[in-house]
This record gives structure tokens, sequence and C-alpha cells, in this order.
């Protein structure tokens, strides 16, 4: 579904802060797998992660997303990709401050002109789904940290994207958060999408739903 | 001379132009030479960046490029009065041997940038760059242009001389000269070449229309439409001007765009600018329709590029019609000017 060949990602080329962030990275991920991206800090998983998710370009080298190459697309493109194709968990949830959580749940689908109606009906449904319904008129100051991390996975599957992208998404979360994310991402995969999470919390790449471990050490895959 | 506001603006518009074409130029020639979007070496991905930077510098200065014709033409009538002998652009032009050299190369440009502005447009469209050869090929053909109008402008601007006397624009235009292009052109009989303008209209106008109607004849309507570009120009001084002035004798290009024909000049000369770009655009991206990732939006294009050169065309001749119809001239088969 996702094939990555020879990309490379340089940051600050050329200066003597050059810093090579990816080196020669060939993959190749299933579709409707949970793959998981392991490695320390600093060894590029955040990285690959972004030039996946189409939010950055590799310095070299190629990405296919189901056979259509997609890192010469002009930016534009790009940006059609992303809204439809990927939904991103980051590690701190990243709501938006003075609007309710229903708006920020929302706010994705915007561009894509949805009728407000049927994309409330939506989002009333994906925010019961993971219990936190009777938080939407709530602003988003006043939610715990594991009502933010599920309000951010809602706003996440808005655009009913195939692809879904976590970066180290139980970072900031308890051990019964964090089973309680890990329940969330086999559902995801009940319903055939493709997860990629980066993560080096033992709780993620041990789960029995993970169907891929990918080791990652100073820019490199590990075999 | 050079500290007359029209001509710091004129020059420096130049300069910024053909700074910008050169760099653009640069990464243009390395596009040619090295552009292969089959591979994912880090030049290729660098290109590909790099074509986003130069794509928009480009525009801005084709746009200033497309402006610079018509601020040069206004520069020229400004300074009209500085000069004895002059009455109009025609005669300041003529202080100089660089001034219709430099008129020349800009109406040149100006077709060429507008050409690639629409190539840009489109490839812009396109997922794949589908036109980038072509728009860089267009550039590095434009490029040395762009910097031989800066230099034949800077001589033309710095080589002024206040002492000059020129000639105005009765003599240049005039029947009654023996040489020059301005005067063959202002001896041609103005009724034939009236009709031979509206038959040459009317013809460009029917192919313009099958075109958008059934897609037939493209490449025909591109060549009419510049040759009906030519044939209106030359329609300009041969008998609109005539019926514009309600002067049998003076057949200036120029005049008609002074304060007291209202500036209508401008108007016309847009109008059929206009109307070549885009008659010549249409015969430009023809041969791009079976491009892949062009074919929801080229076909759809091209036509609306037709009817812009149709209804550019139309206008140009509808207000020829009323400045004839309008005008107290009567010019009768027996008295030809």
């Amino acid at each position: 579904m996702i094939e990555l060949m020879n990309v490379k990602k340089v940051f600050n080329a050329g200066n003597p802060s050059e810093f090579s962030a990816l080196n020669s990275v060939n993959l190749f991920i299933e579709e409707n797998q949970v793959t998981v991206l392991k490695g320390p800090s600093g060894s590029g998983k955040t990285t690959l992660l972004s030039i996946v998710g189409c939010m950055s370009r590799p310095t070299a080298g190629r990405v296919k997303l189901k056979g259509r190459e997609i890192t010469s697309l002009p930016e534009r493109f790009l940006t059609d990709i992303r809204r439809k194709t990927f939904g991103f968990i980051f590690q701190q949830p990243n709501l938006i401050k003075g609007i309710s959580v229903l708006d920020n749940v929302m706010l994705p689908a915007y561009p894509l002109g949805e009728k407000r109606s049927h994309l409330k009906v939506k989002a009333m449904k994906g925010l019961s789904q993971l219990n936190i319904g009777n938080k939407a008129a709530s602003k988003v100051e006043w939610l715990s940290g594991g009502e933010a991390q599920r309000a951010s996975i809602v706003r996440a599957l808005i655009n009913d994207p195939h692809i879904i992208i976590a970066d180290e998404p139980t970072a900031h979360l308890d051990t019964k958060l964090s089973y309680r994310f890990m329940e969330i991402i086999e559902k995801f995969k009940a319903e055939g999408k493709t997860v990629i999470i980066t993560s080096h919390d033992p709780l993620v790449y041990e789960s029995s739903m993970v169907d891929r471990v990918v080791n990652l050490r100073d820019g490199q895959i590990e075999n | 001379m050079i500290l007359h506001p029209a001509v710091i603006a004129n020059l420096l518009a130049a300069y910024i132009s053909s700074g910008m074409v050169l760099y653009a130029l640069f990464y243009g020639v390395q596009i040619l030479r090295h552009w292969d979007i089959q591979s994912g070496h880090e030049l290729q991905l660098v290109l590909e960046r790099k074509t986003y930077l130069i794509s928009t510098l480009l525009s801005y200065v084709f746009g200033l490029q497309l402006l610079s014709l018509f601020l040069f033409i206004f520069t020229a009538d400004s300074l009209a009065p500085l000069f004895v002998g002059a009455m109009c652009a025609v005669g300041t032009l003529n202080v100089d041997p660089f001034g219709y050299p430099t008129l020349t190369l800009k109406i040149c440009n100006f077709i060429l940038a507008g050409l690639w502005l629409i190539l840009n447009y489109v490839d812009n469209q396109g997922y794949d760059y589908p036109l980038i050869k072509k728009k860089y090929q267009l550039l590095a053909f434009v490029a040395p242009l762009i910097i031989l109008e800066m230099i034949l402008e800077s001589a033309y601007f710095l080589g002024m001389k206040a002492d000059v006397i020129t000639s105005c624009c009765g003599s240049l235009f005039s029947s009654e000269r023996v040489t020059g292009i301005g005067s063959e052109i202002a001896s041609l009989p103005a009724l034939p070449m009236m009709w031979f303008f509206y038959g040459a209209m009317s013809c460009t106008l029917l192919c313009g229309i099958v075109f958008y109607l059934k897609g037939l004849g493209g490449y025909l309507y591109a060549a009419l439409s510049l040759l009906m570009f030519i044939i209106s120009l030359v329609s300009i001084v041969s008998f609109i001007s005539l019926y514009i002035y309600e002067l049998p004798t003076h057949h200036c290009p120029f005049c008609i765009i002074m304060e007291e024909y209202c500036y209508i000049g401008y108007l016309l000369y847009l109008l059929l600018f206009g109307a070549v770009v885009s008659g010549l655009g249409v015969g430009a991206l023809i041969p791009s329709r079976q491009v892949e990732s062009l074919k929801f939006m080229l076909n759809g294009f091209i036509r609306k590029l037709a009817l812009a050169s149709i209804i550019l065309y139309a206008a140009f001749t509808a207000l020829v019609t009323y400045e004839i119809v309008s005008s107290s001239l009567v010019i009768s088969y027996e008295v030809v000017y």
C-alpha cells in the first residue's frame, strides 16, 4: 500500500549543522495492518512518519501510495491527499482552545464542503463511540488528558481516512488510557484501516494487535 | 532624461525583469537538462521544489513584462514635449536609433510572455508537471530577447539628447512620403483596406466560433488570430486612425493614446494584444490535449481561451465600427488618401 524507495532526509544540508535523519530507507507497509515504527529518540521515526503522511518531502527517494508516486506531487495535490487519505494523531492532542470539542472535531472537514448538519451527526457519532459524546459542547480546556486524546482521535477520523498515522500517541497517557487507546486502534483495524504508529512504548509495540514492528536506528531500518 | 520618473520606472522594470529572468534561466537550463520525474535522485527533488519558486517568480516578471509595453508607450508619449519636432510618441521613439527596435521587441516579448503565462497556468493544473519542458524551452527562447530588450531600452533612454530635432508623426506616417514602412502602410488605400479588415475579421471570428462549438480548426484559428493581429495594426495606420482623428491625412498609430482622443488607443491595443495572446494560446495548447493529467481540464480551458480571443476581437471590431460610424469623416471611393 505504502512503498518507500531509497528515502533520505537531510536537515540543514550544506551547513555545519547538517543532520541526516533518514538514510536510504526502503519499506513496504501493507494495507489493513498495524505497523509500529520503533526506535530510540532521534532514530528518525517521526521524520519517516511525516514523509509517509505527506507532511514533508524527502531529500531523495520516492514514496508510492497505492501504486501512485506522491513525493513529486505539487503541494495542492498533496493537500488533497492529506485531507482525504490520512488521519493524524499527534503526541499532544493539539486541540484549538476557545472553541468547543465538537467544533474542533469538525474543523478538518470544513474545506471539503460537506453539509454542516451531516458533519455534526458524523462528529457526534464519533464522540459517542469514544464515550465523550457528553463533552461535545464543552470547551477543550475543560477536558482531561485522556478525553483530549480521544477528541483528537475523533478529529483524525472525521474525513474517514484509509490510513491512521499516530506519532507517540501514548507518550502522555497513563497505563489505563494507553490500553484504552490500543483498544481503539484494534477497532480501526477491524474496520479495515491501515494504522502506522511511532512509539518506543512496550505497551504499544508488544501489543498482540500489532502486525509488524519496524526497528529504526540512526535513520536506518534494522534487520 | 534619466531622472524623469517614467524613464526610471521603465529602466527599473527592465532591470528587475532581466535579473529575475536570468536567475530563472539558470534553473530552467538545469530543469531542461536533468529533469526526470521517474527519478528519486536528490537533484530531481531539488528541481521539483525549485520549479515552484521559479514559476511564481516568472509569473510576476512576465506580468510586469505585459505592463511594461504600455508603460513604455505612455513614457514615449509623455516625453514628447521635451523634444523639438515631437508631437507624440512617434517623435520620441525617433530621437535615437533604439526607440523603434525596443518597441518592436517589447511587442514580441508581450506575446511570448503571455504565452508563457498560459503554459504555466496549465502546467500547474497537472499533477506531474506535464508542460514543464515546454515551459522552460519557451523561457530559454524568451530570456535572451528580454535581455536584449533591456539593453536596447537602456541604450534608447540613456542615449536621448534634448537638443535633437526629431520628426513628428505627420511626417513619418504620411502617404506622401516615399520611403519607410509607416508611409507604405499609410499609403494603402483606406476603403479597400477597410473591406479587407472586415472580411479578414469575419473569417477569423467564424473560424473561432467553429472551433469553440465543434473543436475543429484550432491551429487555423491560432494562425488567423496572429494574422488578424498584424492586419489590425496595419488597419489602425491605414484607415482606423483617420476616422478617430477625423482627418483624411493623419495616420499616426500613437496619437490615439492621447487624452484628446479619450485614450481610446490604449483600449484598442489592449483588446488586440489580449486577443492575439489568447488566440495563439489555443494553438500552443492543442498538442497537449492527450496528456493524461490534463485531460480533465485542457479541452475546456482551450475552449475558454478561444472564446476570450473571439470576444476580444469582436470587441475590437465593435469599437472600430463605433469610431467609424460616429466619425464626421467620410471617405469616398474617388478620393483615396
